[in-house]
């Protein structure tokens, strides 16, 4: 069996309490240090946004350090992947900060997400080629949203580049990629945002404009069924044994959907019977009961 | 001899309905929708068995014994994963598998006792490993045919694993009451009574003949079953797609108006479907139920094939009007599509109407998915 790395996108959601995150909280208590007791991997997506400050970086360390084996996957800033405007001075704050958690053995890799207008061609093809020579030194996952890129010479792109190409479930309008596993290199990374076609076509009519967290996060709610679950894990099974590791992300965040549905996978991947999960979670998704265990070594509160 | 596996889900729907909700366990739980409504028992749990509950009775009937039971509409797209996965899990085992029915599955493991050891045991590691991984528990009957097969995996329900050795299905099933062979329901149960006949064993002391008579090829499949023989093979088809919506009437129709409209929704959301998943259909059924139960199915090929209500509302209505030759009220009205093709524009595309045409079908499907399905109504004419 492979490592498995199970987590969600982003971890700083005020709308996972009390479901996730404990109502009453002291001074000290502190979400990232929280969430890692639960989950080995977490994926950062404020790099995004923003280039982070070291320091920022240096903490997320010291957060996680009961955490033997905890990583983190970091995404990369929307300047390379969307705006395509991007210089040395840029390329050299990314790389700095993935340097830091490359050092303390924290990094899991560089998740490289293209929009769905970034379809397969030869412009594309090279610009992929481009990227992953700016950062070769880390491990690469590439997420691509166009049905496009589901041709043999792509495949052969990624495998010869030694690349990740991510697996997404998404929902389906146009040309969007099916969820179906691909394997190119010896790991594996998989993402899941959710089957919210409403909110998602509703999302792609109101880009631009300016929308409140809520709105935004509407096309990610989502809260996957344990039959959908069972098919999902069945698939990951199939080319699980061709890789050393599989990442899994649940973006499907607003709500907590994406914790619950996340323990329900570490369940079923890493084929735990009961799963340590925080009492407050199977009060709100009360499915989870079958595979909680309340064996009292929940995080007691600082 | 052939070694066949029959793997019953044991109160599949109900299992599932409690994977969705485990505060259902220990409780009568029937699914079935509106314990008030006129629809029938799909599922019932074993506690609610014990109210003398059972699968296709009348739901009223079901409330009326069973106050305080949980009626629950079902999530049938979730019956339909769950059975998904538990044919996959046993496709890591078996060479052939038919699938019977959603919580229905067939095996033939003839000629694996080399590779598997003992049949009993293949058969208890099966039913452990859909328990361990989908919390699903079934039953399970070894046979030599299909039908023994599955007589075995009725009597251990739930978890039970029979084991029919070969050559003794006769003494098997012999104690047996005759509704327990496949097929045989209520009708054909009374009449057998009435002629003495209860048990199995009364059957295969008569003369194949007498049943000849009585019940022609029936009798003497009846007669061949109650003498422990059935089918040796497995029917593996393809996988069959379809798309079908039926409605019941709230009360029963004369008024062939509303009938015809009822079709013209139910084709509308059919079409919607079809377009949906990119496929045109070839073939297209329709279903209608009287309300003494006679129940008619007329199907007819279309070519080319079509995923434009209009095309495939004329063709059902044109049966439709055909086979409804009796003056009796309507009970139940469907419509069924199978037989697709995915949709290729370029194939089909060479003149401007059928390209406006199918504009204006995109376009109403964009804006039933934006809003809801009854935005926008198309007109039958």
């Amino acid at each position: 069996m492979p490592k498995f790395f199970i987590g969600t996108a982003g971890w700083s959601y005020k709308d996972w309490v009390p479901a996730f995150y404990p109502k009453q909280q002291s001074g000290g208590f502190d979400w990232l240090q929280f969430y890692s007791h639960y989950f080995n991997c977490v994926e950062v997506n404020s790099t995004y946004y923003s280039y982070l400050s070291p320091r920022v970086v240096e903490s997320w360390i010291r957060k996680v350090i009961d955490s033997e084996d905890f990583t983190f996957t970091v995404k990369l800033h929307q300047d390379f992947t969307h705006k395509k405007n991007f210089d040395e001075k840029k390329i050299k704050a990314v790389n700095y900060n993935l340097d830091i958690l490359s050092k303390a053995e924290r990094l899991g890799g560089l998740l490289i997400q293209f929009p769905y207008s970034f379809p397969f061609s030869d412009v594309t093809a090279d610009y992929v080629r481009r990227l992953s020579e700016i950062f070769q030194s880390y491990n690469l996952f590439f997420e691509v949203r166009h049905a496009s890129w589901q041709n043999e010479q792509a495949m052969e792109l990624f495998k010869k580049l030694n690349l990740t190409f991510c697996t997404i479930d998404q929902p389906q309008i146009g040309k969007s990629i099916p969820f179906e596993p691909v394997i190119t290199n010896d790991k594996a990374y998989i993402r899941f945002h959710g089957r919210n076609v409403e909110a998602w076509m509703k999302s792609i009519h109101s880009y631009g404009k300016e929308q409140s967290y809520e709105e935004q996060s509407e096309r990610y709610k989502y809260l996957y069924s344990p039959g959908e679950l069972v098919e999902i894990q069945q698939k990951i099974k199939e080319v699980q044994g061709k890789v050393k590791e599989v990442y899994v992300i649940m973006n499907n965040h607003p709500q907590g959907d994406a914790v619950a549905n996340t323990f329900e996978l570490i369940h079923l991947l890493e084929e735990k019977i009961k799963v340590d999960m925080p009492a407050t979670i199977v009060k709100a998704f009360p499915r989870l009961q079958t595979i909680f265990e309340g064996n009292g070594k929940s995080m007691t509160l600082i | 001899m052939r070694t066949i596996f029959h793997l019953d889900l044991d109160a599949f729907f109900v299992s599932v309905e409690r994977i969705l909700d485990p505060s259902l366990e220990g409780k009568p739980v029937i699914v079935g929708g509106d314990p008030h409504g006129r629809g029938v028992v799909a599922a019932c749990s074993y506690e609610a068995r014990r109210f003398g509950l059972h699968s296709a009775m009348p739901i009223r009937t079901a409330f009326k014994l069973c106050p305080q039971g949980i009626y629950l509409h079902g999530h049938f797209k979730e019956y339909s994963r769950y059975s998904r996965a538990v044919k996959n899990i046993l496709s890591g085992y078996a060479p052939v598998i038919e699938q019977a029915s959603v919580d229905e599955f067939y095996m033939d493991f003839t000629g694996c006792r080399r590779m598997y050891g003992s049949m009993f045991e293949l058969a208890s590691h099966l039913q452990k490993k859909i328990w361990v991984k989908l919390s699903l528990p079934c039953s399970i009957g070894i046979g030599g045919n299909k039908t023994v097969a599955k007589i075995g995996s009725d009597c251990m329900k739930p978890m039970g694993i029979t084991y029919i050795l070969p050559g003794m299905e006769k003494e098997f099933l012999a104690p047996m009451p005759v509704e327990t062979i496949p097929g045989v329901g209520k009708v054909t149960m009374r009449e057998l009574n009435s002629k003495g006949i209860y048990k199995i064993d009364d059957i295969t002391k008569l003369p194949s003949d007498y049943f000849a008579a009585a019940f022609g090829k029936y009798g003497i499949d009846l007669w061949l079953k109650a003498n422990g023989e059935g089918s040796e093979y497995l029917t593996v088809e393809r996988e069959q797609k379809s798309i079908s919506k039926e409605t019941t009437f709230g009360s029963d129709v004369v008024n062939k108006e509303i009938i015809y409209n009822t079709l013209f929704e139910l084709t509308g959301k059919v079409c919607h479907s079809l377009r949906e998943n990119n496929w045109q259909a070839a073939t297209i059924t329709i279903k209608l139920r009287y309300s003494d139960f006679q129940t008619i199915t007329r199907s007819k090929t279309i070519k080319p094939s079509s995923d434009d209500d209009k095309v495939i509302f004329e063709t059902a209505l044109n049966m439709l009007k055909k086979a409804q030759t009796r003056r009796v009220a309507v009970r139940l009205i469907g419509i069924g599509l199978t037989k697709f093709n995915e949709f290729s524009e370029q194939e089909v595309l060479f003149e401007d109407i059928e390209i406006k045409r199918k504009k204006l079908l995109r376009a109403v499907d964009w804006l039933r998915r934006k809003y809801n399905y009854s935005i926008i109504t198309m007109g039958a004419q």
